[in-house]
């Protein structure tokens, strides 16, 4: 970035690249501190193959996503969608003999028709897109728990095996393929059609976009539509990785997505869109997992790792773009301020009062008695 | 003052539910001309421009274009007939380069494999022409966020938009100046005789009266719903427009 030519401010001249630099150098720090604690485990073949693998699942989700955050939308039912749609094709594969060549195309309308049914339901009864699709997930959850009673369905046709986890011999395993192909198409949605163009105009403003005669509402659920079939892509994907599915399946995914998309640099205000930044923050979550498992530390540890590094890139986010940064002297600053001070002794009390209350319960405590 | 106005709206009256907005008001604007809008808040300046952009529709009254009668069912039918406004938000995407924003909902595109394909790079080229050639406005970069221009600059792309569609002939602007620092609001003043050149009729509706002076050719008073005087820039003073716009002087 140093070769720009204008001698503006450094800020200035590197926010376009805000969104794509964000991940990269994390994904860089990660790179480097593995490249010096497991060299060796990390950057095998196998390993890298793996770490692609799990990217490539949550590609055409976060794509979807781009384009709902980018229209100031949210889709947290994407997991349900996922899980419900690859039910029903699993039983239609199973119960009731349908060719895999016929289900995987079914699955994907039901993502798109639930996505739909998400659209209306925020467009038309006018109920906010957080719960909204925050709703729907439980129905759809709920269905998804219903037809399948528990049972884990498993052994599907070669062809969704295939596309979950196949293997071009000496190249990239076929999911990456189907994930980044969605991520082109997304990138070029973005940039080259009405949808695209709108869907910023939207998120950027919405009451400019209904003056020049953009239909809002109806671009709206498009990207929940899309939303929804790239979700039943995705729990096909799931499906063909695993060979197995259960309504219980992608608990995660909304977060997962979200966290990508909004590490990459997309505004959860609106109008802010990175196709590019999307990829890099998919990559970049799964190659942080990735590291967490290689270094042997504790699974759940992913969960925490995950919204540190969402709390943190917003944050970077908000204070890169704030335009009047007064130089007030650093952050801290804000601590000697009247309210500051206010706020610092509000903390203490609390933290001051578990302590006492640790201490209390620590001197009264008798035996300890094992639950089971 | 032409034989024939170019729009003419006669005792045009609009009440919403038992609040009467106007009542019997006249405009004429001509080509070529700037015809400034004046009023205290309230006064009816937005329904009246509402009414003649196609937004709202008079409750009784007539609109003519060229002494032709002519009705409006939405802004869309409006701008068919040559009829476009500037708002006073500019109703501009801010995330969306000026190109952009320039030929937002109305596209261009072209064929790629027989599906249409937005046109950036012509939509670019046609940006930078019309601003140049209509507006001799030059922009230092196309590509940046429309968020990144100047207050002057972002008016000029509002205005480029409403402009680009050729059979234009009647531009509304509704409080161009009100956010603007004096330099910039001096580059749309000039912005406006410079469409006012182009032959367009160009209807400003402005607190300031400054801006009004200084650029209009008539000015339209209107108190309480009702026109209470047209009178000719150069014939007037701020003073008596002043006494209009408050009503201490009945009209002349």
């Amino acid at each position: 970035m140093t070769t720009a030519t204008a001698n503006r401010p450094l800020t200035e001249r590197l926010e376009p690249y805000i969104a794509i630099i964000g991940p990269m150098v994390m994904i860089l720090a990660i790179l480097i501190f593995m490249g010096v604690a497991e060299p060796a485990r990390y950057f095998r073949t196998t390993n890298l193959n793996l770490i692609l693998l799990d990217a490539a699942l949550y590609m055409p989700m976060a794509m979807a996503m781009t384009f709902v955050i980018t229209q100031r939308g949210i889709d947290l039912s994407i997991g349900s969608i996922a899980a419900l749609s690859s039910i029903m094709m699993a039983f239609l594969i199973k119960q009731y003999g349908f060719s895999v060549y016929i289900a995987v195309p079914i699955a994907l309308m039901l993502g798109a028709l639930m996505g739909l049914i998400n659209g209306l339901i925020i467009t038309r009864f006018n109920v906010p897109d957080l719960i909204g699709t925050l709703a729907m997930d439980l129905v759809y959850r709920g269905f998804a728990l219903v037809i399948a009673k528990g049972l884990v369905l498993a052994r599907f046709p070669d062809f969704l095996t295939d596309i979950g986890r196949g293997q071009i011999p000496g190249f990239v395993p076929i999911p990456v393929l189907i994930g980044i192909a969605t991520m082109i198409a997304g990138y070029l949605l973005l940039t080259r059609s009405y949808f695209g163009r709108y869907t910023i105009a939207i998120g950027s403003n919405p009451e400019a976009a209904e003056l020049t005669g953009i239909s809002v509402k109806r671009h709206k659920v498009y990207a929940y539509v899309l939303c929804g079939a790239c979700a039943a892509l995705g729990g096909i994907l799931l499906t063909g990785k695993l060979n197995a599915i259960q309504a219980t399946s992608a608990p995660y995914f909304n977060l997962h997505v979200i966290a990508a998309v909004v590490v990459g640099g997309t505004s959860l205000f609106g109008g802010r869109a990175s196709m590019l930044g999307s990829f890099a923050g998919v990559l970049l979550l799964s190659m942080m997992i990735n590291a967490l498992v290689t270094l042997r530390i504790e699974f759940f540890w992913q969960s925490v790792a995950s919204g540190v590094v969402i709390v943190s890139s917003v944050a970077l986010y908000t204070w890169m773009q704030k335009k009047d940064r007064d130089g007030t002297g650093g952050w801290l600053a804000g601590l000697r301020t009247p309210d500051g001070q206010k706020m610092l002794r509000f903390s203490a009390l609390l933290i001051g009062l578990l302590i006492a209350l640790l201490a209390v319960g620590g001197l009264l405590a008798g035996d300890p008695n094992p639950s089971g | 003052m032409a034989d024939n106005p170019l729009v003419e709206m006669r005792a045009i009256t609009k009440r919403f539910g038992g609040v009467t907005a106007l009542q019997d008001v006249d405009l004429t604007a001509n080509a070529g001309e700037v015809l400034a809008i004046v009023g205290d808040n309230g006064a009816g300046k937005s329904t009246l421009i509402k009414v003649l952009t196609g937004v709202y529709q008079p409750t009784s009254g007539d609109i003519l274009i060229d002494g032709a009668k002519v009705d409006f069912s939405s802004h869309a039918e409006a701008i068919t007939y040559g009829i476009d406004a500037v708002y006073q938000t500019l109703a501009l995407a801010d995330h969306l380069d000026p190109a952009a924003n320039m030929f937002l909902g109305n596209e261009l595109t072209k064929k790629v494999l027989g599906i249409d394909v937005l046109d950036n790079k012509r939509m670019r080229a046609e940006t930078e022409r019309v601003l140049m050639e209509r507006l001799g406005v030059k922009l230092k970069s196309l590509d940046a966020p429309t968020e990144s221009l100047s207050g002057g600059q972002r008016q000029a792309v509002a205005i480029a938009r409403a402009v680009y569609s050729e059979g234009l002939r009647v531009l509304v602007m509704d409080e161009p100046t009100a956010a603007l620092g004096p330099q910039e609001t001096a580059r749309t003043l000039k912005l406006i005789q410079t469409l006012k050149a182009q032959g367009l009729a160009v209807i400003l509706i402005s607190h300031s009266l400054d801006d009004v002076f200084e650029v209009s050719d008539r000015i339209h008073v209107q108190r309480r719903g009702q026109c209470v005087g047209v009178v000719n820039t150069r014939d007037s003073s701020t003073q008596e427009v002043l006494g209009l716009i408050v009503g201490a002087e009945e009209a002349a």
